[in-house]
């Protein structure tokens, strides 16, 4: 297993781990900066400056406890469906490609596609917001069109790594899909 | 037949457009300066309220400024997302036809595929 340290688009600290499972199975993963405890506490005391600021102007001392609720449950669902800990990879030569998103909490969520589905994997570059990005994304092969692209998954979305991590990545993702060329065709 | 000369026609529509606008400049100012007393005197009583020659400029000036930020937000919700086929190639590309490669003679033009392009840019050993 190796693991190397790049940037992301943003300019955070990310790692990009590869494991090679066996010679057509390989599994690449992004983790992402944890929450810092200092960004948590700064966002938590704003909160509950201005709820304090509120209390003193209404008198009301609902606000604060609204606050405290308001903060506690916008934290669980910060954790559980917007913090992404880690985006992997998992490419199996004759099987498909899987990818998993865990969030903070916990939670993992996962897609797989089939080999037969999938074109190719390319590093793609398009308009995001105001910047132009690098991204890696799967071509989905249109079922009627033997060189149309039906669908394209991006991935590594909430990481965002740059072009360097990227090549990485391909480099990695194309010496399995190659092996789809060279080996028998099976029906 | 179609030059950015002049022509004795243009220098005709010019002027007219010339006196026109003075011309409009001129009520403008008369209908937002002089007293409704003095109009009514005259006659001229059904003339919009003084109320608009205010009011319009003001209409004109914000719509402009929401302008920018309008033209400035239909192309962000233009663009197309990460996901679209559109970042990967659209209906000119889908349709083109291979042309014969051809000895001395340039390459025709045409959209090369993502995937080769990939292959070309990043799978070379540095």
């Amino acid at each position: 297993m190796e693991e190397w340290w790049y940037r992301s688009a943003s300019g955070a600290r990310i790692a990009l781990r590869r494991r090679q499972h066996s010679a057509s199975c390989r599994e690449l993963a992004v983790r992402c900066p944890r929450l810092r405890l200092r960004s948590l506490s700064a966002a938590t005391s704003a909160a509950w400056l201005a709820a304090y600021g509120l209390f003193v102007l209404t008198e009301n001392s609902m606000v604060l406890s609204a606050a405290i609720i308001i903060t506690l449950v916008g934290l669980i669902i910060y954790l559980h469906f917007v913090k992404i800990d880690q985006e992997s990879l998992l490419v199996i030569g004759s099987l498909g490609i899987q990818v998993t998103s865990s969030y903070a909490s916990g939670k993992e969520s996962t897609t797989f596609i089939e080999m037969s589905q999938v074109k190719d994997v390319v590093i793609n570059e398009a308009i995001h917001m105001q910047k132009v990005i690098y991204y890696l994304c799967i071509l989905l092969q249109d079922p009627g069109d033997p060189q149309g692209v039906s669908e394209v998954v991006p991935l590594f979305q909430s990481s965002k790594p740059r072009l360097d991590c990227l090549i990485v990545v391909y480099k990695s993702c194309q010496e399995i899909l190659e092996q789809r060329k060279t080996a028998p065709q099976s029906s | 037949e179609n030059s950015p000369s002049p022509l004795p026609e243009r220098a005709i529509y010019g002027f007219a457009l010339f006196l026109g606008s003075w011309f409009g400049f001129m009520l403008y100012l008369i209908w937002a300066y002089v007293p409704e007393t003095w109009l009514f005197s005259l006659g001229l009583t059904y003339w919009p309220q003084k109320y608009w020659a205010v009011a319009l400029p003001v209409y004109l000036l914000v719509a402009i400024g929401i302008g920018y930020i309008l033209l400035f937000g239909i192309n962000m919700m233009r663009t197309a997302p990460l996901n679209s086929t559109d970042t990967v190639t659209d209906n000119y590309a889908k349709k083109q036809q291979q042309k014969k490669f051809q000895e001395e003679a340039i390459p025709a033009l045409t959209d090369i595929p993502i995937s080769e392009v990939n292959r070309m840019f990043f799978l070379p050993e540095k």
